[in-house]
């Protein structure tokens, strides 16, 4: 196949903006839906992508698209998320097109990651076709996102496409401008294999499923292929294409997207960014690879019951054979035994994980409150790295401790600005500019990451009406006045209930953790005593009550079934508490900490 | 519960409700008779319960004798001796003596009733004279149990009762002038604009009276009830009803009365036969709209609307609603639980049992409550404390064995 009849493209946007159902009407029209079965943005498969409507992962499809100009182009198409937790998706998705269409909703206008993956786009070379989408929507203000094309990212505004995903408005116009602005792949199908790694998957039956896109040479089964990082080599098994369910064909070539099985056990071993060339005769030059997603916020999860450890091992190694951005190594906790400490991109990733180790495994877990990591520079001078907070040495023995800033960016319009200015500073944030940009203006911050991790953006959107949006990148570590705050049940300190604060937040970080305790901690047949500690000192202390009366008056008229029933599920309830000594917490308890 | 749906007992279905109702129990059960109607629905009450109207009591009666018709019908009838009968409500003295006494002789035509066996009807205070309470004797009632609840008129017009505490006077001379040698009060604590001293003072009185049995309930909010719907502003605090409790505990032990349960009290000798059964986990039979059955090893219930256990009981089949099965672990679990709730407790060797995979966490457990001074493992039983009686469900909990 020529390669002039190959575009290869991803949809970008900021969150919501319209990417997967605009995806679905290009499948819509390529054929490659069957109308029967449609439903709503069909590339995001996942239970829960379509629990929770967004995109978790990149998708592929191939579709097969006749022009007006007579002749028959196949589009490789790839839906990114638009969470800001997932751009490593997007970076990688980039790295195997040469277009991106950029998609922005006309009642939102630009927004925080539009800026972002609009960045991605450039920095990776590609053709981009800005798209006005949801122009059907009455707020639609279609002038004005014209205008922030041109001011804030400066692209052409007459370029610009308007459509309605939903309603299919303009979305023909999309495809004949993939074929028209968007370059054919680069690549010659007679040199030595050269192919890029930009996705996979694990199947339990056929080992990783390979995403390539193909630069040089053809690959198929029974080929010997060698993965250049690794210098492993492996006997392709099966190569296909996306419809978007996985077709084998038998041969890919220059050009072409689509997918390779090589017995490959682990997601880990065929990296992204993963050069995969001809074992006999290697490609000289591999692709230069990219920087990996790099775990930023990590969390101790624990099996309420001890039974459960290896359950909980087994499904972690499971996850990660499909996520090789998640972590997780041992530890032990004096108050919640044995668990992991686990490594996520941010707090949706670390969500989305938690919720599929429940549904899909049936765990009962425990989750500890989400840390960064901290860099402490001991009195000797020796650095060590902690993600843990109870792992801190005694204020002694530290010298400096360091912690990871971001560079955060927030678009919002002018009439916010004095509560975002008030948000970030409540955050540690300091200013560093800001953009007057039409009604909006584009602020950017350092903040400490810890302040953003928890509940910045919600309080970002609300004081904005949900104007505001909002996009980070990663600085590097730097040192803060930060002190340890630890949680005493009973005169035990409690390990898991610790966390790291600024020295001048601590008082009222205590006092509130301990009045929330309090609420949460369910009255018992003891009297427990709660405290909030700085090394020695005690900040705030509360008590709950004993428990003095738990029981049913009266067993009526024989209806034993319904009080056993009762006696049962109090029992169940039970048994998603903890046992620290003789108190019996809650796991609503680990996550108060969470709450600042 | 599983649906019995289409798998009639007795039209041959093979199963375990079947098994129970065609087997009958295995030893000698009570016999509980739901009466259905009340002259009007307590704020506080979720029990299942009809309005009284006089068009709807002969309908009623001859469903109820129909239902024990298609019992007596089952080989195990006959030869199945019965020691406990209980008119239950609803208020079954809104029931003429007669027919009381028509249900009695036809729960004695259908079963072999022991002789000397425990026949109770709950009755309220309204409309019961002498003359009734004689009729209710001479049809062969022994036992009264009279709903007392409280002896303070703004009390009982807070929780909506028909009667005052004169009424409630009357009605225990006139049992006795009848000549009721058993008769239970039921009383209530924990009730809106009741306080320590006023719970005192009735429960006092009602000592004064010298029934054989009393039955003493906290007030409850249970769900869907007018009193669970419109919060209560004037509920006696935690630790007031902790100290009606004691106050009750104390006063009855002192007159006398031994706490069998934790809601019961009774002179020696007249402990209620009847409903030892359900926290002994002993079998029986309920008829009645709503009535609850243990036979066998299997628990099941009747419609609870009155129109369709009617319609149920035209097509000739038993009004039963669900059913369940107990494993044994259930059952066991039962035992535990009930049987703490009794002054006798349990033998130790049911716990070991029911904790057989992990006699650590027993172990543990009992510690735990000895400790603290709410259990007792004495020899061969294990028995609540004072303190312990008051948590019962929480230790219940702990104690009910995996399933
Ligand atoms: N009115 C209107 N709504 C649209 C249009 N396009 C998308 N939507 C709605 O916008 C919401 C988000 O659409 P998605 O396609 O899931 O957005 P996305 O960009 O893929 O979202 P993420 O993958 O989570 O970043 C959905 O409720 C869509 O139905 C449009 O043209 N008009
Ligand atoms: S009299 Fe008894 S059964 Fe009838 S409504 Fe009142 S509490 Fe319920
Ligand atoms: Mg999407």
């Amino acid at each position: 196949m020529s390669l002039e009849l190959i575009r290869t493209f991803s949809i970008i946007a900021h969150i919501d903006h319209g990417k997967s159902t605009l995806a679905d009407r290009l499948l819509g029209l390529c054929g490659a839906l069957d109308p029967r079965k449609a439903v709503d943005q069909v590339l995001d498969s996942m239970d829960l992508e379509r629990e929770r409507g967004i995109t978790i992962k990149a998708h592929t499809v191939r579709l097969l698209y006749r022009a007006r100009d007579g002749r028959e182009y196949t589009l490789n198409l790839i839906d990114t998320p638009g969470h800001v937790d997932f751009s490593y998706e997007v970076s990688r998705s980039l790295a195997a097109c040469e277009g991106a269409i950029l998609v922005v909703d006309a009642a939102q206008g630009v927004e925080a990651q539009t800026l972002a993956n609009y960045h991605l786009a450039l920095e990776a070379g590609l053709a981009i076709i800005p798209v006005i989408n949801k122009i059907d929507l009455p707020q639609a203000d279609v002038e004005g996102t014209r205008e922030q094309l041109a001011d804030i990212l400066g692209l052409d505004p007459e370029e610009a496409l308007l459509i309605s995903a939903k309603e299919g408005t303009g979305v023909p116009e999309v495809l004949e401008a993939i074929v028209r602005r968007i370059p054919p792949p680069p690549g010659a199908p007679r040199g030595p294999l050269k192919a890029l790694v930009f996705d996979s998957f694990y199947d339990p039956y056929q080992g990783v499923v390979v995403y390539v896109r193909l630069l040089n040479g053809r690959v198929h089964p029974g080929m010997k292929v060698l993965l250049m990082s690794t210098a492993k080599v492996y006997e392709v098994q099966q190569v296909g294409v996306f419809t978007p369910a996985l077709r084998p064909v038998e041969e890919l070539a220059a050009g072409q997207v689509g997918y390779l099985t090589a017995g490959i056990k682990r997601v880990a071993d065929s990296k992204v960014g993963e050069t995969i060339t001809d074992a006999l005769v290697p490609t000289a030059e591999p692709f230069p690879g990219y920087r990996e997603a790099k775990p930023m916020v990590f969390s101790g999860l624990y099996p309420v019951e001890d039974t459960a450890y290896g359950a909980l091992r087994d499904a972690l190694e499971k996850l990660r054979l499909n996520d090789s951005a998640f972590t997780f190594e041992p530890e032990s906790s004096n108050a919640l035994g044995f668990g992991f400490r686990c490594g996520f991109l941010g707090m949706l990733h670390m969500e989305i994980i938690q919720e599929r180790l429940e549904r899909e495994f049936g765990l009962t877990l425990i989750a500890t409150a989400p840390s960064v990591r901290y860099r402490v520079v001991g009195a000797g001078g020796e650095t060590v790295e902690i993600d843990n907070p109870s792992k801190l040495p005694p204020p002694d023995k530290v010298e400096v401790i360091e912690e990871p800033y971001v560079r955060g960016v927030v678009f919002v319009p002018v009439e916010f600005m004095g509560a975002v200015y008030r948000l970030a500073q409540e955050k540690r944030g300091e200013h560093r500019s800001a953009d007057h940009l039409g009604k909006r203006v584009h602020l950017t911050f350092d903040f400490p990451l810890a302040e953003i991790l928890v509940d910045f953006y919600d309080r970002l959107k609300s004081l904005s009406r949900g104007y505001a949006s909002f996009d980070y990148d990663l600085l590097e570590f730097r040192p803060s006045q930060l002190v340890r705050l630890d949680i005493l049940l009973n005169g035990e300190p409690v390990d898991a209930l610790s966390l790291i604060v600024h020295r001048d937040k601590a008082y009222e970080r205590g006092k509130t953790l301990a009045e929330r305790l309090k609420g949460v901690i369910p009255r018992q047949l003891f009297e427990v005593v709660i405290q909030a500690a700085i090394g020695s000192r005690v900040i705030a202390r509360e008590t709950v009550r004993p428990l003095r009366k738990n029981v049913t008056a009266k067993c009526y008229g024989g209806d034993i079934t319904r009080k056993r029933k009762l006696l049962e599920k109090q029992r169940e309830g039970k048994k998603r508490l903890k046992q620290l000594g003789r108190v019996e917490i809650p796991q609503e308890a680990f996550l108060s900490v969470l709450k600042p | 519960m599983v649906a019995a749906g289409a798998a009639d007992p007795l039209s041959g279905a093979a199963g375990p409700l079947a098994a129970a109702t065609r087997e009958g129990p295995a030893g000698t059960p009570g016999i509980y008779l739901h009466c259905l109607f009340c002259l009007r629905r307590c704020p506080y009450c979720d029990f299942n319960v009809a309005l009284y109207r006089e068009d709807r009591i002969a309908p009623f009666l001859d469903a109820l004798h129909r239902e024990l018709a298609l019992y007596g019908r089952e080989a195990w009838a006959s030869r199945t001796a019965v020691e406990s009968l209980f008119f239950g409500g609803g208020t079954p003295s809104l029931l003429e003596p007669a027919a009381i006494g028509g249900l009695i002789e036809a729960v004695a035509r259908t079963f072999p009733v022991q002789p000397g066996a425990e026949i109770t009807l709950e009755a309220n205070p309204e409309r019961l004279t002498r003359e009734r309470l004689l009729g209710y004797r001479a049809a062969g009632v022994t036992r009264l149990s009279l709903g007392v609840q409280a002896l303070d008129d703004r009390v009982l017009a807070r929780l909506g009762r028909g009667h005052t505490a004169e009424e409630a006077r009357r009605a225990f001379g006139a049992a006795r002038a009848a000549g009721f040698a058993a008769v239970s009060v039921d009383l209530l604590y924990a009730c809106p604009g009741q306080d320590l001293a006023g719970w005192g003072r009735g429960l006092a009185e009602v000592v004064g009276w010298g029934p054989e049995h009393l039955s003493c309930y906290a007030l409850t909010l249970e769900p869907g009830t007018a009193f669970a719907r419109r919060p209560l502003q004037d509920l006696p605090d935690e630790e007031t009803q902790l100290a009606q409790y004691r106050a009750m505990v104390e006063g009855l032990g002192a007159a006398g009365y031994e706490q069998y349960e934790i809601s019961n009290f009774a002179r020696p000798g007249h402990r209620s036969v009847h409903n030892q059964r359900y926290w002994r986990g002993e079998e029986y039979l309920g008829l009645g709209p709503g009535a609850h059955s243990f036979l066998g090893a299997v628990r099941f219930a009747n419609l609870r609307s009155q129109l369709r256990y009617r319609a149920r009981l035209d097509a000739g089949l038993l009004p039963i609603e669900s059913w369940e099965r107990l494993s044994p672990a259930q059952r066991l679990g039962e035992r535990i639980v009930f049987g703490l709730r009794l002054a006798e407790g349990i033998p130790r060797t049911w716990l070991a049992e029911g904790f057989a995979a992990a006699p650590a966490t027993l172990e543990r457990l009992l510690a735990r409550y000895g400790e603290a001074g709410l259990l007792l493992a004495e020899g061969e039983r294990v028995r609540l404390t004072e303190a312990g009686r008051l948590l019962a469900d929480a230790i219940g909990a702990d104690l009910l064995p995996a399933a």
